[in-house]
């Protein structure tokens, strides 16, 4: 595997576990009642 | 910190909501029926650093019956608001001043601002402010929240009461709507609980003691010899009036209120016995037997907008796969033809000469083209020699000399890829994982911004309150209350915000009920894999789509209809109150907000959860235990492959008892529109030059070997309509489920909705399959018997006779 395919491997990796990270973070459904996971972490209502 | 609290009260569906995100920027759902609005929210009011402005639920009175009630009531009369903004329905005044007279006993500064001005005047009719604020002890101003007139400077004027209230304390003006012997025993009552409730609330709370409100009187621990003598009060005044304490409140908060609105309200004589225009479109869109076809018929023209062959829905996702998100495409009004063809003629010249090329050096005579979605075969002529020669001249046409041509995501991450040097299979964990999972959802964006736009226009007009009422006329001829289809309409969108609506419902069994059933409604998640089936196999059978959501409707009446025979669930159908808005014409911005919230929702989603969800598929599809890397050919010992053929046995009756069906239909439980891009990813390597082809391949793939050869492409689609299927109606996502259980109170209830869904689902797509295969003339085998002998217990569980209840 060369350098270029090893960033690229990374760059997937750490943005999957941010993504990851954001959501499990923030936890759903929010307490106004939204999805937060529709929102990809955030609710509607702003929290 | 904040330090001045500001409520937001008023009837339900009086434009609350709609006043609050306008004073606090926010985007709160607003939605034109009772129940949108069920726990309460804040926002800062705009311009302000220190005003909170609290959203309370719609509520017509401070009873504490309804859960909405005992939300808003609460935080009125515990939570010591500053001031209250009571936002009140200008064209059904009187009804709105029911609350606002309680609102005013609550002794806190109060505004009271009447809506939809605008509507009132164009009516004709005119309502005198100054009248109805000096007999209810506050301000009355008007505004319209839709057009956004009046509304900032109705907070602004609460929060100006509020900080003189408080530099003041001066208790604000009550009013007093009862007859002498009522207002002598509030006296009494006032003056035996002094000192133990806020001096300003105290009418309040001793009209609350008259009404033998349980919950005040218990909150107050007023002893027994107290209430003794309260209670002779109540009782003297009971039999002079001859009518109990509670009817004896209402009935003169009423004549009050009439009384008022005689001197305050004067009505366009015009309009005074004329049918409005919106009880003349009531009279055709509610109508006994018009009103359900007219539903069915606009959920066709949503999905035949969204979903058929050369509508706008189809348009725009075949630009968004093929161009944006694709190889790209041309720029409109650039396109011209190179030596007499056009792009697309050139292109199906070269497809053509590649295929008689690979049919010539494969020894065979004919040579054909199949349609890349359907699979069908569409052209097919004969090869010789001097063909194979011609067609090896053919050159593949450069898009770039047909106009100008924009590339697409795909092609430049494509050609990024190569301009990199990265390997083979980085290139798979790109363009097939983390990049082909997002694709796939995206490309299907446009199908439901169709949706969302055209649901949103039946809201915000009030056509959707009308739904609720048609489908309570349903609901009620068979045991259920109307009250449980709000759920349902919110569950368009989302079932999570579905299954808290539930809440409403204070009956726990049809609650339960409820929250069981809600979720059969396909939500937007779900309307990624109709978009998906739809244009992939069922593009020249666009109502395949709307039938998606009237079987949904269908489980939930017929299931609702079971239920309700068990003993769990068996009761009278709770009361269901609502008010049906004036149909006015949406505005385009209230439109685009509904539609943008969803949409916006449903991208951030591909990002943060479909794309790393897709990444760890890739990875335990290249994968196997050993964690050694498989090449294409060696998949089916993947982890994936492995785990999914672990449950793919219970699968076999449904026509997808596959590891690649099993895989992508656990992976929806991450969230539903998952389970396209997992099909995406496990189809990746077949046949096939796009996704389409791909999942076309997969399912044909699927087909037994004992069908006929002229069923198999029908085969394939009944096998794509059972998928579909089963993961429309089995269990919602995990988040959803979570909040099942919640909402469910116990594990065994929330096992039971579980167990009920999977079952609904599982049983749905047997018979669709079996019942199919039979149709498509492939015999009659065991699992046929099964599920037909299934379908007759279910209808015997609806059709059979009611049992007896004494509730």
């Amino acid at each position: 595997m060369n350098a270029a395919s090893v960033a690229v491997v990374a760059v997937i990796v750490a943005l999957s576990a941010l993504a990851v990270r954001r959501v499990l973070k923030k936890g759903a459904p929010c307490e106004c009642g939204g999805c937060r996971k529709c929102g990809g972490g955030d609710c509607h209502c702003g929290k | 910190m904040a330090n001045i609290k500001i409520a937001l009260a008023g009837n339900p569906n009086s434009g609350k909501t709609t006043l609050f995100n306008e004073l606090t920027g926010s985007s709160q759902y607003v939605g034109n029926w009772p129940g949108v609005t069920v726990e309460k929210k804040d926002g800062i009011l705009k311009g302000t650093k220190d005003v909170v402005v609290q959203d309370l639920p719609g509520i017509y009175s401070l009873s504490p019956y309804s859960l909405e009630e005992k939300v808003s009531r609460r935080f009125l009369v515990e939570e010591n608001p500053d001031a209250i903004l009571n936002i009140v329905d200008g064209t059904n005044i009187e009804r709105n001043l029911y609350l606002s007279t309680q609102l005013a006993e609550l002794g806190l500064p109060m505004v009271m601002a009447v809506n939809m001005m605008d509507v009132v005047k164009r009516n004709g009719d005119k309502i005198d402010f100054g009248k109805v604020g000096k007999a209810l002890g506050c301000e009355v101003v008007g505004i319209s929240a839709l057009k956004k007139e009046g509304g900032l400077e109705a907070a602004q004027r609460t929060v100006e009461l509020a900080k003189n209230a408080t530099s003041s304390k001066k208790r604000p003006e009550v009013p007093h709507v009862f007859t002498g012997s009522v207002e002598h025993a509030i006296a009494h009552i006032e003056e035996s609980i002094q000192g133990k409730v806020a001096q300003r609330s105290i009418r309040w709370y001793a009209i609350k003691i008259f009404e033998r409100d349980r919950e005040i009187i218990k909150d107050l621990d007023i002893g027994v010899g107290l209430m003794k003598h309260i209670e002779e009060h109540i009782r003297d005044c009971e039999k002079e009036l001859d009518d109990d304490s509670e009817s004896i409140i209402t009935n003169q908060r009423y004549e009050f209120i009439q009384n008022l609105m005689s001197k305050a309200l004067s009505k366009s004589e015009q309009r005074k016995n004329k049918a409005t225009l919106s009880d003349k479109i009531d009279k055709i869109v509610t109508n006994r037997i018009l009103a359900l076809p007219i539903f069915i018929l606009s959920l066709c023209v949503m999905w035949w907008l969204a979903v058929a062959e050369g509508g706008p829905g189809t348009v725009l996702t075949d630009w968004a796969n093929d161009g944006f998100l694709g190889d790209g495409w041309h720029l409109p009004f650039t396109t011209h033809e190179v030596d007499g063809k056009d792009f697309e003629a050139a292109s199906e010249e070269f497809a053509k000469a590649e295929a008689t090329v690979k049919a010539w050096e494969a020894g065979e005579k004919t040579a054909s083209i199949g349609d890349e979605e359907t699979g069908e075969t569409s052209d097919e002529w004969t090869v010789d020699e001097a063909a194979y020669n011609a067609a090896k001249e053919v050159e593949e046409p450069d898009p770039s000399k047909y106009g100008v041509w924009v590339p697409g995501i795909g092609a430049l991450i494509g050609s990024g890829l190569e301009k990199l040097g990265v390997g083979n299979t980085v290139k798979s964990l790109v363009n097939d994982g983390a990049w082909g999972g997002v694709a796939t959802v995206l490309g299907f964006v446009p199908v439901i911004f169709v949706v969302f736009l055209f649901l949103a226009f039946l809201e915000d007009c009030g056509y959707m309150a009308r739904v609720a009422f048609i489908m309570d006329r349903l609901f009620r001829k068979f045991g259920l209350s109307g009250k449980s289809f709000i759920p349902m309409i919110v569950g368009k969108g989302c079932g999570v915000p579905a299954v808290m609506a539930a809440r409403t419902i204070e009956n726990e069994r049809d609650h339960r009920m409820t929250v069981i059933l809600a979720t059969f409604v396909p939500c937007g998640a779900k309307t990624v894999i109709i978009a998906m089936f739809a244009a992939v196999f069922f593009r020249d059978m666009w109502y395949v789509a709307p039938l998606m959501d009237i079987i949904g409707i269908a489980i939930i009446v017929m299931g609702g209809i079971a239920l309700k025979k068990s003993k769990m669930f068996a009761g009278e159908a709770a009361p269901f109150v609502m008010e049906l808005p004036a149909y006015h014409m949406p505005t385009v911005s209230g439109i685009w907000r509904h539609t943008w919230t969803r949409l916006k929702g449903y991208m951030l989603k591909a990002g943060l959860i479909i794309f790393p969800a897709c990444v760890f598929l890739w990875f335990i599809m290249h994968f196997d235990f050993k964690f050694n890397l498989l090449e294409d050919e060696q998949i089916a010992e993947s982890m994936l492959a492995t785990m999914g053929g672990w449950i793919a046995w219970l699968l076999k009756p449904l026509g997808f008892g596959s590891w690649q069906g099993a895989a992508a239909s656990v992976s929806a439980e991450i969230a539903k529109e998952q389970a396209t891009a997992t099909l995406g990813l496990v189809a990746a390597n077949m046949d096939g030059a796009s996704t389409a082809a791909h999942v076309t391949n997969l399912f044909a793939s699927f087909v037994p070997a004992c069908v006929p050869e002229a069923s198999k492409v029908a085969v394939a689609k009944l096998i794509a309509m059972s998928f579909m299927v089963f993961n429309l109606f089995i269990p919602p996502c995990m988040v959803a489920i979570a909040v099942t259980f919640r909402e469910m109170g116990s594990k065994a209830w929330g096992w039971l909705a579980i167990a009920f869904q999977l079952f609904v689902g599982y049983v749905l797509a047997m018979s669709i399959y079996q019942i199919g295969l039979v149709v498509c003339g492939c015999g009659f085998g065991f699992w046929t018997a099964v599920a037909l002998l299934v379908d007759a217990w279910c209808l015997w569980m609806v059709f059979r006779p009611a049992r007896r209840t004494n509730a």
